[in-house]
């Protein structure tokens, strides 16, 4: 399989931090691939070498089978930053044959472009208006459009998702899903694991600037193993507490109040959970044996307390 | 260059499109026509007639003649009402006593129209022939100009009364205390230029202000506008797709011709009004004070005349070349910073010699072949106010103009090379606003 990105052995310091340490990532052509992990793990400043803006202190990184990095490669990549931004006095019509231009399209081919991508967001009224005169969910798809304009090879999203309303949010992975069907190679960035479980064919995780997972969803699902059951419960959440705090039958509890993933202890079965569970008539709506949801293998290979994001922010120096 | 074009028509269009670049570029030559012409407006005004009481101390004709001299006084070619409405007091052996009741009229009373209010009071005494002073007593003593004036009309009626008084024949007297008025005209190359000195300032104080100008306002939004890049987060998209110093670039190249833009406005606007308007220039030129009178006059056919092609072409290759070199340092020092506020104190080092720039004029203009002159020719901060300066008022030799264009290409070639590389790693760096320390690191290691 050849690889579109190929980070080898990576690392970026900062002042006083290392950002991204002794990391490799092979991202396959085509496809969804993930790079998941929590705020402050060096997810954007991966992201940002990968497209030449930051440049490695130690590895090396290869693009399109074997192409260093470089900003010649920029026609051939989509880039959506974490930290969105427009210029706000601009038409969104002009806006957009300028981030066009900027890949190297023609003026003409780039408006062109912009209005039918408009069209098929659905925002196509607007193409005449300043930037600022839109709502947030609309400056969104507006750069968001800017990314894919060009029609690139390689499109890198970091964090697509965040602040979008469930139907903005929709919209935008119906479009992901289709740009990786028509073979392009799509790699996102996210701390959110649902939306990654749901869209990625490959993932990594990194924490501290390190990878601590690297495998197709199936693979990694699989190497975590463990037998993990999904319940729901409707009543008598202390009961249920006491049962699932049971060591001789739950390894590891992942408890959301009213609902909880268990992995169930090596003598335990899902047989005698769910029996006590019944007789503690804690109201059981859902009971289901499942794999390990990419949440819980997060938390697990993470940490909790990884998850929380470091106090100070990212200062590039 | 497909991606640079891109820029710079973005930066234009986006700028020119503005209300404030239309409002700026309509109101601008208003404000600076109002400032110009509403003081020397208010001047005259105020420098309605003069109502003043002499007081004679002296006998003979000495008081008649200060009278008629004061009455008759008129400024050059001007049809305003008469200056000085004149009451003459005969007090010989009482002037103490005189002058005292004639201050006591000086002051409001005019206003409440009376009709001898008294704006001044000139006391003429043996003594005044003598050590040649007058005194004088007077609401509008701290009008410069106007004492100035009343000098130089009481000065031939005294000298004239001294002479006389030592016997000197009258009419001798008369030719003796005449007027001397310089007239000035420029030579260049040996060939009279029709420009006058008054003309030849105007011009290069036109030329460096306008530099000054442009530099200040548009040199600035090269900065704010970096600014405003990290602000607004959009450097981050445009980073991924251009080189920084492309992007830096087309920026400085992009606003630079927005001030090209509404320079030639301007320009083409005066022109235009300039071709049928000289008349009514020359008129308005006259009927202003002396202040105004001097930019106004040169406004006229010979200031105009005064403009070489080669003149124009150095001003124009130094106002470029002293563009690109001051923008790119902006570019810098907005990239250095993370709001507009930040840049208030960072951008001193790149303010402050566009500062001294226009104050080197006034040394230029008196000696443009002076130490100064030649060393800051060649200096890349002044060179674009110095070269153009000197070539407007002396004939310099075509080496020396040719050797500063190529020290201020090289110059530019060079902070554009550091300003790049400050740009390229300020862009991304947010938080903290940048020490000079740290900039001296992005250069080495960027």
């Amino acid at each position: 399989m050849t690889s579109v990105v190929q980070v080898e052995r990576v690392t970026k310091r900062f002042a006083g931090h290392t950002a991204v340490q002794d990391l490799s990532i092979q991202v396959p052509a085509g496809g969804i691939f993930g790079l998941l992990g929590p705020n402050g793990a060096g997810k954007s400043t991966t992201i940002r070498m990968i497209l030449n803006i930051l440049t490695p202190d130690e590895g090396r990184i290869t693009l399109f089978s074997g192409e260093t990095a470089s900003r010649d490669l920029s026609a051939r990549i989509g880039y959506l930053p974490e930290e969105r931004g427009l210029y706000k006095k601009m038409r969104v019509g002009d806006h957009l044959t300028f981030l066009g231009e900027a890949k190297g399209i023609a003026r003409g081919a780039a408006r062109q472009k912009g209005l039918a991508w408009l069209d098929r967001l659905g925002i196509a009224d607007w193409t005449m208006r300043k930037v600022e005169d839109l709502s947030k969910g609309m400056q969104q798809k507006v750069q968001f459009i800017g990314a894919l304009l060009h029609d690139p090879d390689l499109v890198l999203l970091d964090e697509p998702f965040s602040g979008l309303d469930p139907v903005n949010s929709q919209v935008m992975k119906d479009v992901v899903v289709e740009i990786a069907r028509s073979g392009k190679t799509v790699l996102f960035s996210t701390h959110i694991m649902e939306q990654a479980e749901r869209m990625c064919d490959h993932i990594v995780i990194i924490a501290r600037g390190q990878k601590v997972v690297d495998g197709t969803l199936a693979e990694v699902k699989r190497e975590f193993g463990g037998r993990h059951v999904a319940l729901t419960f409707t009543r008598n959440g202390d009961r249920a507490s006491e049962v699932l705090g049971d060591r001789s039958l739950v390894e590891r509890v992942d408890d959301y109040g009213a609902s909880a993933e268990v992995q169930l202890a090596p003598g335990g079965s899902a047989d005698r959970l769910l029996r006590a569970l019944v007789e503690g008539d804690v109201g059981l709506s859902r009971f289901e044996v499942v794999e390990a949801s990419l949440q819980s293998i997060f938390i697990a290979k993470v940490g909790a307390e990884a998850a929380v994001a470091p106090a100070q922010e990212v200062v590039h120096a | 260059m497909h991606k640079i074009l891109a820029v710079i028509r973005r930066e234009f269009i986006e700028r020119v499109r503005t209300r404030a670049f239309v409002i700026s570029t309509v109101l601008f030559p208003l404000l600076m026509g109002t400032f110009t012409v509403l003081p020397a407006i208010l001047l005259r005004r105020a420098s309605g007639t003069k109502h003043v009481a002499v007081v004679e101390g002296v006998e003979g004709t000495f008081g008649v003649r200060v009278a008629q001299a004061l009455m008759a006084s008129r400024r050059r070619d001007t049809s305003a009402p008469i200056p000085f409405a004149v009451v003459r007091i005969r007090a010989i052996g009482r002037v103490d006593a005189v002058r005292d009741s004639a201050l006591g009229r000086t002051g409001l009373s005019r206003k409440r129209a009376v009709a001898d209010g008294l704006d001044g009071v000139l006391v003429l005494t043996e003594e005044t022939l003598r050590s040649g002073k007058i005194q004088y007593y007077g609401t509008n003593v701290g009008s410069i100009a106007e004492m100035r004036r009343l000098e130089g009309i009481l000065q031939p009626v005294v000298q004239r009364e001294r002479l006389e008084r030592l016997g000197v024949d009258p009419g001798v007297v008369l030719k003796a205390v005449g007027n001397v008025d310089l007239v000035t005209q420029k030579v260049a190359e040996g060939k009279l230029t029709g420009q006058s000195g008054e003309a030849t300032f105007g011009l290069a104080y036109g030329m460096v202000f306008i530099l000054y100008l442009t530099l200040m306002i548009y040199g600035s939004q090269v900065m704010t506008s970096v600014v405003e890049e990290k602000t607004s987060r959009i450097i981050e998209v445009l980073a991924s797709s251009l080189r920084p110093f492309e992007l830096m670039l087309g920026k400085v190249i992009g606003v630079g011709l927005v001030g090209l833009f509404q320079l030639s406005i301007w320009a083409g606007t005066a022109l235009y009004l300039g071709s049928f308007g000289a008349s009514f220039m020359g008129r308005m030129g006259g009927d202003v004070a002396d202040a105004g009178a001097a930019a106004a006059s040169a406004g006229g056919a010979s200031f105009l005349s005064a403009i070489s092609p080669a003149l124009v072409i150095i001003f124009l290759v130094l106002f470029i070349l002293g563009f690109l070199f001051y923008a790119a340092m902006f570019a810098a020092v907005g990239s250095m910073c993370s709001t507009v506020q930040d840049t208030q104190q960072v951008m001193m080092p790149v303010t402050l010699p566009i500062m001294l720039g226009i104050m080197t004029i006034f040394a230029l203009v008196n000696d443009p072949n002076g130490t100064l002159g030649r060393v800051i020719t060649f200096i890349p901060f002044w060179a674009p106010f110095a070269l153009p300066v000197r070539y407007s008022i002396t004939p310099l030799p075509l080496a020396e103009v040719l050797a500063s264009i190529a020290m201020m290409v090289l110059s530019v070639i060079g902070v554009a090379w550091v300003a790049g590389r400050v740009y390229r790693v300020g862009i991304l760096s947010y938080g903290k606003k940048a020490s000079f320390r740290d900039v001296a690191r992005w250069v080495r290691t960027a």
